[in-house]
C-alpha cells in the first residue's frame, strides 16, 4: 500500500425531495426548496474515507460536483466530511444535461484534471432523479470496469478490487483491475465532522471549472448534448375512495380479505 | 410501423417475469409494430426458453447462446453489437437491477439517449417512444422522449400490466453464438448468484401484507409473516422497516424497491412516503392502518383504518387463526 491512492467522489446537490411543496397548477414550487447533498453520495464519500484509513491516510480524496456556485455549499460540506479536494464543474454551457451528457462532463474532468485515478465512487442513484444512470454511463466513457450496487470491498491491493455486488435479485463478487467506479447504496451515515474540519473545509478553496477547462465539446454537454427531453410533467398519484373507518374495522378486513381471495381464486379459474 | 426490439432477461428457470410483462404489453398494445426479442442464455436453457415463447407473439427472437456469467461489459457487447447491425426504433429492457446496470453502459457505448424506470410506455403517431416516469421521489410524473436512435428506455417491473402469452403466430428463432472480444471485458466474475425465487416473486402476489415503522419493533414486524402465513398472502415492507433492519431489503415497496399490483394491498404502520405510494399505484384495492388520519397513505387508501397497527394485527391474527386452523382439521 505504498502508492498514494486517488479517489474521486461525485456529489450530487439535490432538492429535499421530503420537503417538496406544490403549486396550484400542480408543478413543483422550486423557489425556497432546500438543497441538499444526495443522500447516497454521503454514503459513497463514507466509503472513501473508510479506504483512506485502511490504507493508512495514503490516499487523497477528490470530491467533485457539477452545478450551478450554489453547489459550493455540499462540497464545503463533503470536505468537512473528508475529502481533500474539491473541484465544482460550473458553467452556464452545462446546464440542462440529460444523464449522457452529465457522464460526458465528468469523464472530460476525470480526464483532464485526476487522469491517474484509482478509484471512482458515486452514490447509487440521486433522489432527485433515481435514474442510476449516470455512474455506469460515465464508466463506459472512460473505458473502465463498474461495480454497481457494491456492498462491501472484499480486497483492495494497490491495482486491484474484489468487491461484492449485492441487488435485489442477484449476488456477485466481482475482481478488477483498478482504475475501477463503484457505487453505494444508502447507508446510515456516521460520520460526524468536528469544529476543526468545518474550519479546513471554510479554508480550503474550492477549484471552478468550466466547459474550457475540462477540454469538454460544445456539442456533447449540456443541453444540446442530451439526447432525451422533459415532453410533459405531471403530479403523480390517482385518487382513492379514501373511507375512514375507526371502529368493527377487524370484519371490515376479513370481508376484504375473502373478497381479494375469491377474486385470487376466479384468476386462476 | 416501429421495430421494437424487447430484451429478455433469464434466471434458472428461463425468462423473467419482468422481461414477459414487456413483451405481452408490447405485442398487444402496439399491434403495427413488429416486436423482436433478444436473450442472452446458457446452452442448457435454449430448449425451456423456446417454450415460454412459442406463443408469445413475437417477430423474431434473437438467442444468445453464451454460458459465461453476467458482468456489464459483456451484455454491453453482445446488445450494443447486434443493435449497431440491426437497428431498432425502440429499445427495451426491464428496470430489474441486472437491468439497470448494462443499459447506461449500452447508451453510452452507442451515445444514446436512455430513460429509466418507466412506469407507462406509449408510442406518438411518429412512432416516437412516449416513456413516462416518476421522478422527484415519485412526487412528478415526466413523460420523455428522445432525439436519439434506438429510443431506449428501462421499465419497471410491475408496472406493466402482463396479459398471458397466448398468440398463435408464428414465431421465428435465430440462435446465435456471439464471438466476445475478452480483452473489452474488464472484470472477472468470480462468483453469480441468483437470489431465491420466493423473495424476488413477491411482488406478483394477489394479497399483499405490508409493515413499517409504526409497527414499533422487529418482533411485531414478525405478526406481517405470520397474518400471510394464514390467508395466504406474501409480506413486504417500507423503505423505513428496511433501514431499521426488520426485513429484507428483497421485499421493499417504492421507487428503488419495487412497484406492485395485487388485488389487496394492506399496509400497516406505514405513514406513506411518495416512493411507497408510486409503487402500490397500480393495487386494485388499499387499505392502511395507522393512527394518524392525516398521515399522506390515507389520501392514497381506498379505506383507511384509523388505529394502532399491532393492535389490528394481533386481532386480526386472533379472529383468523382459530379459523384456519378449523378449516385443517377438516
Amino acid at each position: 500500500m505504498d502508492k498514494n491512492f486517488k479517489i474521486i467522489v461525485f456529489i450530487k446537490q439535490v432538492p429535499d425531495t421530503d420537503d417538496i411543496k406544490w403549486t396550484e397548477n400542480n408543478t413543483i414550487q422550486r423557489e425556497g426548496l432546500d438543497s441538499i447533498i444526495n443522500p447516497y453520495d454521503l454514503s459513497a464519500l463514507q466509503t472513501a474515507v473508510e479506504i483512506k484509513k485502511y490504507r493508512k491516510k495514503n490516499a487523497k480524496i477528490i470530491a467533485a460536483a457539477m452545478g450551478p456556485i450554489q453547489a459550493n455549499d455540499v462540497l464545503k460540506e463533503a470536505l468537512a466530511l473528508g475529502a481533500d479536494e474539491a473541484y465544482l464543474l460550473s458553467d452556464k454551457k452545462f446546464s440542462g444535461a440529460d444523464t449522457l451528457a452529465t457522464a460526458y462532463t465528468l469523464s472530460q474532468f476525470v480526464k483532464t484534471k485526476v487522469p491517474d485515478f484509482d478509484l471512482i465512487i458515486c452514490g447509487q442513484q440521486a433522489v432527485d432523479g433515481d435514474t442510476a444512470q449516470t455512474p455506469s454511463s460515465m464508466a463506459e466513457k472512460l473505458g473502465i470496469a463498474q461495480i454497481t450496487c457494491c456492498k462491501s470491498i472484499e480486497e483492495l491491493t494497490d491495482d486491484s478490487i474484489t468487491a461484492l455486488k449485492d441487488t435485489k435479485d442477484f449476488t456477485s463478487t466481482i475482481r478488477a483491475k483498478l482504475p475501477v467506479l463503484l457505487t453505494i447504496d444508502r447507508q446510515g451515515t456516521y460520520i460526524n465532522p468536528c469544529i476543526n474540519d468545518y474550519i479546513r473545509a471554510q479554508d480550503t478553496e474550492i477549484s471552478i471549472l468550466g466547459a474550457d477547462d475540462i477540454n469538454a465539446d460544445a456539442a456533447k454537454i449540456g443541453f444540446s448534448g442530451s439526447p432525451t427531453y422533459v415532453k410533459r410533467a405531471y403530479r403523480a398519484l390517482k385518487d382513492r375512495k379514501n373511507k375512514i373507518i375507526t371502529e368493527d374495522y377487524i370484519s371490515v378486513l376479513k370481508s376484504e380479505i375473502s373478497l381479494a381471495k375469491e377474486k385470487e381464486n376466479c384468476g386462476n379459474g | 410501423m416501429a421495430n421494437i426490439l424487447v430484451f429478455l432477461e433469464t434466471d434458472e428457470n428461463g425468462i423473467i417475469k419482468a422481461s414477459e410483462e414487456i413483451v405481452s404489453y408490447c405485442v398487444s398494445n402496439f399491434k403495427n409494430s413488429q416486436v423482436n426479442a433478444a436473450v442472452i442464455l446458457s446452452t442448457g436453457l435454449t430448449q425451456t426458453v423456446k417454450g415460454q415463447l412459442c406463443n408469445s407473439g413475437l417477430d423474431n427472437i434473437y438467442l444468445f447462446i453464451n454460458d459465461d456469467a453476467y458482468s456489464t461489459e459483456l451484455y454491453a457487447q453482445i446488445l450494443s453489437g447486434f443493435l449497431q447491425e440491426n437497428m431498432h426504433d425502440v429499445f427495451l429492457i426491464s428496470a430489474t437491477p441486472l437491468g439497470r446496470d448494462v443499459a447506461p453502459r449500452i447508451a453510452s457505448k452507442m451515445n444514446i439517449g436512455l430513460t429509466a424506470d418507466c412506469t407507462e410506455i406509449g408510442l406518438d403517431e411518429q412512432n416516437k417512444l412516449l416513456a413516462t416516469r416518476p421522478t422527484y421521489g415519485g412526487k412528478l410524473m415526466a413523460t420523455i422522449l428522445s432525439k436519439t436512435v434506438p429510443q431506449f428506455a428501462t421499465i419497471r417491473p410491475g408496472a406493466l400490466k402482463q396479459t398471458p402469452l397466448q398468440n398463435e403466430k408464428t414465431v421465428n428463432f435465430v440462435e446465435i453464438h456471439p464471438e466476445i472480444d475478452h480483452s473489452k471485458i474488464l472484470c472477472e466474475v468470480i462468483s453469480f448468484q441468483r437470489k431465491n425465487k420466493e423473495s424476488s416473486d413477491w411482488t406478483s402476489a394477489d394479497i399483499i401484507i405490508s409493515g413499517g415503522r409504526g409497527l414499533g419493533s422487529k418482533e411485531n414486524f414478525e405478526l406481517i409473516y405470520k397474518l400471510c402465513d394464514l390467508i395466504g398472502a406474501k409480506p413486504a415492507a417500507s423503505r423505513c422497516a428496511v433501514e431499521l433492519g426488520w426485513a429484507d431489503s428483497a421485499i421493499q415497496v417504492g421507487q428503488t424497491g419495487s412497484s406492485v399490483s395485487p388485488k389487496l394491498y394492506i399496509a400497516f404502520g406505514i405513514s406513506g412516503a411518495m416512493q411507497h405510494l408510486v409503487g402500490i399505484e397500480n393495487a386494485d384495492r388499499v387499505i392502511s392502518v395507522n393512527t394518524d388520519k392525516n398521515a399522506p397513505i390515507t389520501a392514497s387508501s381506498d379505506i383507511s383504518v384509523i388505529a394502532d397497527a399491532v393492535t389490528v394485527l394481533k386481532s386480526l391474527i386472533n379472529e383468523i387463526e382459530p379459523e384456519t386452523e378449523n378449516a385443517r382439521k377438516n
